[in-house]
This record gives C-alpha cells, structure tokens and sequence, in this order.
C-alpha cells in the first residue's frame, strides 16, 4: 500500500488545464509578433536630433525632487519603461517621483560623427538643464543605469548644475576588469584587438553588429527559454517575457566616433579611473563628485563585474554615499522594475517630502 | 519529508539547461581566452573593414557616375537639419537669459517702486500731520495777535490809570487845600470850591468805576492768558513727536 502511494506522488499527475494553457501560450509565444511596448503616461518635453527627453508626472507627487534616468548607449529606450508592473520609470511615477527621461534615439549614419563627449555635453547635460528648467525645480536627481551611469558620473563631476543625488546602477567604472576573457581585455589594451578601422568602416555601427556583440559576450540562453518553458502556463510571467525577449534581441545601433572613444579612453587607456578622461576641456575627475551617492550592483550580472563598480565609492567626495549588491542579473534589475524598488528608501528620504515641506 | 516530493518535468529541465548552459558558458571563455583567438578574431575585422571600406568607396564612385544620390548624401542633408536644430536651441536659451534677466529686472523693479510708495505713503501721512500742525499753528498765530491787541489795551489802561492816579493824586491836593480853606473861612470861595469838590467828587466816583471795570478786564485777559499757554505747548511745530 504504502510503496503504491509513493510510486503516486513521484509520478507527475497531469493537470490538462494547465498543460494546455503552457503550450498556447508558447504557441503564442512562437507566432505572434513581438508585444507592442506601451509607455508611462509622458509628455516630450525636448527633442535634439534623435534625442528626446520625456516628462513622466507622478502619479501622486510626494518629493519635491524630480528623477532623472539616463540609460546606456547600448540599449533602446524601453529598458526602463517595459511595461505596467515591470516598468522602472512606472515604478518611479507610482511612489511619487517626477520623472525625466532621455531617450538617446537611434543615430543614423548622419551622427557618425558623434562621440561620448557629445553625447554628454550637448546632450545630458543640455537635457537636464531643460528638465530642471521644466520642473522647476532647484535640484534634481540623476539616475544612470550601466553605461547611462558611466555617463551620468562624469556629467556629475564635470556639469555646475544642481543634483542633489546620483544613483548608480551596475555601473561600469574600472575599464581594466570585466566580465570578458582577460586575454580580450589585454588585447584591446596593448592594441592587439582594435575596433578603430572597423567603426571607420561602418561609420554607424548597426544594430545586428551590437547585437552580435552582447551575443559573443553570452551565447547562450538556454536558461531564459527553460524559465520560459517551466512557467508558460503563467500569463503574467509569459507576457513579461515575451517583453523581455523583444528588448533583448532589439539592439542598438552604435556611432562609430563614440565607439572608437569608447573602446579606446575607457577599455584601452581606462582613463575615467586614472582621472584623464577631458570633456570639452573640463578634466572629469570624479573627486568633484559631493552630492548622496548611491550604487548598486549585481551578484549574477554577466556584463558588469561588481569590481567594476566599486572604485567609485573611494573616487567621490561624498559623505554620504551608500554601496548595495542586488540578488540577481544585470537585466532583470531593469526588466523586472526591481530597480525602483531597491531605489526609492534611499532617494526617497533624501528628495524632500512634500508632506514634510507643507506641514 | 523527501517521500513527499513529486517529479516536476519542467523543474529538472530548467535545472538540467542551467547547469548545461553554466558548463558550456564555461568551456566558450576558456576556449577564447587566448591570444590567438584575439589575434585572429583582429585579423577577421580587419578584413571586413577592408572589405566594407571598398564597397563604400565603390557605391559612392557608381552612384556619383550615376548621379545618383547615396545614403551619405542624405546624411549630408541631414547634419544640416541637425545644425538648424542646434541654432534654434541655442536661440532658445538665448531667449531664456533674457526672460530669466527681464524677470529678475522686473523683479528688482518692483521692489523699488514698492519702496517708493511706501515713502510716498508715509510721506502723504507726514504731510497730514504737518497740515494739521498748520492749521493748529494759524490758530495760536491768530490766539496770539488778540493776546497781544489785549496787552496793548491793558498798556493803555496802564496809561489812563497812571494818569487817573496823578490826576487823584491832584484831587487829594485840592481836598487838602480846601480842607486848609475851610478851615480859614473864605465864603465866597467855598461856595466855588464846593462845587467844583462835587463835580470832582463825582469824577471821582466815575473814575473809580472804571478802574474796578478795568481791574475786572485784565483779571479776565490774565485768565485767558493761563488758558492759551498750555495748548501753545502741545502745538509748537518744532516739538512733533512724530516722523
């Protein structure tokens, strides 16, 4: 009897309703097209070029200070606005917070020219003058996820406007580690690997090469698929998914000037951590850094190493600065809109509660 | 507890792919972390570059002898948007430092002219005051002209009671020299000399009338006197308190 009832509980029992609704959905999953990417209620407040910046009101404004997220150069805009419930910029909006946020575009091969110093100047830090002027504000909050915080720490260091606080999420700062083989990394620093004729070549480097890269960097998603499997008979997770599976295969396309500058200032000379790195003629030294700071990185991130990260925290002069590791990967902490979450105890004690201001 | 575990297919194939994924992740690094594969992986772009640099080079060369126009053209056309675009937002910060310096002027301007009003203000108030002050002034200027049209009555009173005194002082003369008369018994001037004793002694009721009206005036002047000088303290333009 007893050896009958265990042989029962080890064999799966077929639940048909659920089996049924996990093959649709990756019937679905397989045929449709990709889900359509519906935004946080916005509102342009900028356009230059390709670049736009967006106005993201709270839904209930409880801080007096606004947000401001710069994202890399390497994704599309949506990274941080993915969807209701997975939505970083949603997330933000929910608890409170005026959000901005620059969408860099897609450069055509007329931005060829553009470097990371451009982008920076004409771009970021222009984009957050016109927020603050926007908002009203006295000061605001600059937010830069991996690369969008590389550059969000040099406009800090650089830029005479008013941030009150900067959060930095798996940022990349030490050029000289990585997540790559270490004998890639020496070749592009001794010059034995150079993307210098290649971006010459292509002048706008296009999607399908990026998307190749981030490919040689993690070839494989047999895990991503196996989570999908295991869970299809979850809509909510299936439709997050499918969000997540058209993000991850919409790559961005590159400008071959920013591309040379960034292989070359920051993985062959590292220059932002030697405190070489000059943007239109103001020395980045990351000393000038004062406001809150506050960085986070990823146990399981396969694109920025946590070393990578830490440096900042001795390079800045802030008092008050606050290092935290969150338990997962390098896209689910954006994917997921965890982000606002880990995010908002911090800032939100240090973006002026309008509660405490009216009271 | 471990008799209680059920199979879950998806459970082993999602752990089966991460552990796979895991080993062969792996054995991709390793099999790259060498120099050779860096150097030939250099060697691979550099021939696409060369490759991708002569069929630009050939796709402008065709379509200029076509005369066609290529994607760079466009491009070219397009940076030129890009610059109108940059001029425009330059101009529109350009417009921002004026507002923002009209506003701080119109800002700074208002100030003053609150400023302003304010002393016109007080300045209208103070002049209230000092008309009243005038007109309390006029009033004693008036007080003190009939104060001193009094005083040159009193003079003259002075003057007729000094001459009304010597005048008495001549009638106690006279008295004396009648009583010194009657005494010697002269008739016929006695008859004369009462009767100017009775006009004199007559006068001499008049005069005495008036002196006691006189005496009754300067007691009044001298009351209204006591009265005036008081308010003439309170209204002395010179001892305003206020400013």
């Amino acid at each position: 009897m007893s050896a009958r009832v265990s042989t029962k509980s080890f064999l799966p029992l077929l639940n048909i309703e659920k089996e049924t609704k996990r093959w649709n959905q990756l019937y679905k999953v397989m045929t449709e097209p990709k889900p359509d990417i519906i935004p946080t209620p916005r509102k342009c407040v900028w356009k230059k070029n390709k670049t736009t910046l967006w106005y993201h009101p709270a839904k209930e404004k409880k801080h007096a200070v606004p947000v401001f997220l710069v994202y890399s150069l390497l994704n599309k805009v949506y990274i941080l606005d993915v969807g209701e419930g997975s939505s970083v910029v949603g997330g933000l909006t929910e608890r409170g917070y005026d959000v901005y946020l620059l969408d860099w575009g897609t450069p055509g091969l007329e931005d060829a020219d553009l470097t990371l110093e451009n982008y920076i100047i004409d771009y970021l830090e222009n984009a957050l003058k016109r927020a603050i002027r926007h908002s009203g504000a006295k000061e605001m909050s600059l937010m830069g996820y991996c690369l969008g915080g590389t550059m969000a720490a040099i406009l800090a260091s650089i830029t005479s406007l008013p941030i009150k606080n900067l959060v930095l999420a798996a940022v990349p700062i030490d050029f000289s580690i990585g997540t790559v083989p270490q004998k890639w990394l020496d070749g592009i620093q001794n010059g034995e690997l150079s993307f210098d004729r290649f971006a010459n070549a292509y002048q706008t480097l296009p999607s399908e090469f990026l998307y190749l890269m981030f490919k040689l960097i993690t070839p494989l998603n047999a895990a991503t698929m196996a989570n999908l499997y295991t869970r299809a008979h979850d809509e909510i997770y299936v439709e997050k998914w499918r969000r997540m599976d058209k993000w991850t295969k919409d790559a961005q396309a590159f400008t071959g000037a920013a591309f040379k500058q960034f292989f070359n200032d920051f993985y062959k000379e590292n220059k932002l951590l030697k405190g070489e790195l000059v943007m239109d003629g103001r020395k980045v030294d990351l000393k000038n850094i004062k406001c809150p700071l506050f960085v986070f990185s990823c146990s399981r991130d396969t694109l920025i190493a946590e070393k990578q990260s830490l440096p900042i925290m001795d390079l800045v002069s802030s008092e008050d600065k606050t290092y935290e590791v969150y338990e997962g990967g390098h896209v689910s902490l954006v994917l997921t809109g965890v982000f606002a979450e880990i995010m908002d105890p911090w800032l939100s004690t240090r973006s002026h509660d309008l509660q405490e201001i009216r009271s | 507890m471990s008799k209680e575990k059920t199979y879950d297919l998806f459970a082993g194939y999602k752990l089966l792919s991460e552990m796979w994924e895991k080993q062969l992740m792996d054995l991709l690094f390793k099999a790259t972390d060498n120099k050779e594969f860096v150097r030939t992986a250099n060697i691979g772009l550099d021939l696409h570059s060369r490759y991708m640099e002569r069929v630009r080079k050939n796709q402008e060369f065709i379509a200029a002898l076509m005369n066609i126009p290529t994607k760079k053209d466009v491009a070219n056309a397009a940076k030129m948007s890009i610059q109108a675009e940059e001029k425009f937002d330059s101009l529109e910060e350009q417009v921002w430092n004026l507002q923002d310096g009209l506003a701080s002027f119109s800002k700074e301007n208002l100030t003053f002219l609150q400023e302003i009003i304010n002393t016109i203000n007080q300045m209208k108030a103070e002049s209230l005051k000092t008309k009243a002050e005038l007109a309390e002034t006029k009033k004693i200027k008036t007080d003190l002209q009939d104060l001193r049209q009094g005083l040159v009555d009193i003079k003259i009173l002075q003057v007729n009671l000094q001459e009304m005194c010597k005048e008495l002082e001549g009638l106690k003369v006279i008295q004396a020299e009648l009583k010194d008369s009657l005494t010697h018994q002269e008739p016929p001037k006695t008859d004369r000399g009462l009767e100017e004793l009775r006009q004199e002694i007559a006068q001499l009721a008049e005069i005495k009338s008036e002196i006691a009206s006189l005496k009754e005036l300067m007691g009044k002047e001298k009351e209204r006197k006591q009265k005036k000088e008081p308010e003439k303290e309170l209204v002395l333009p010179g001892a305003s308190t206020t400013k």
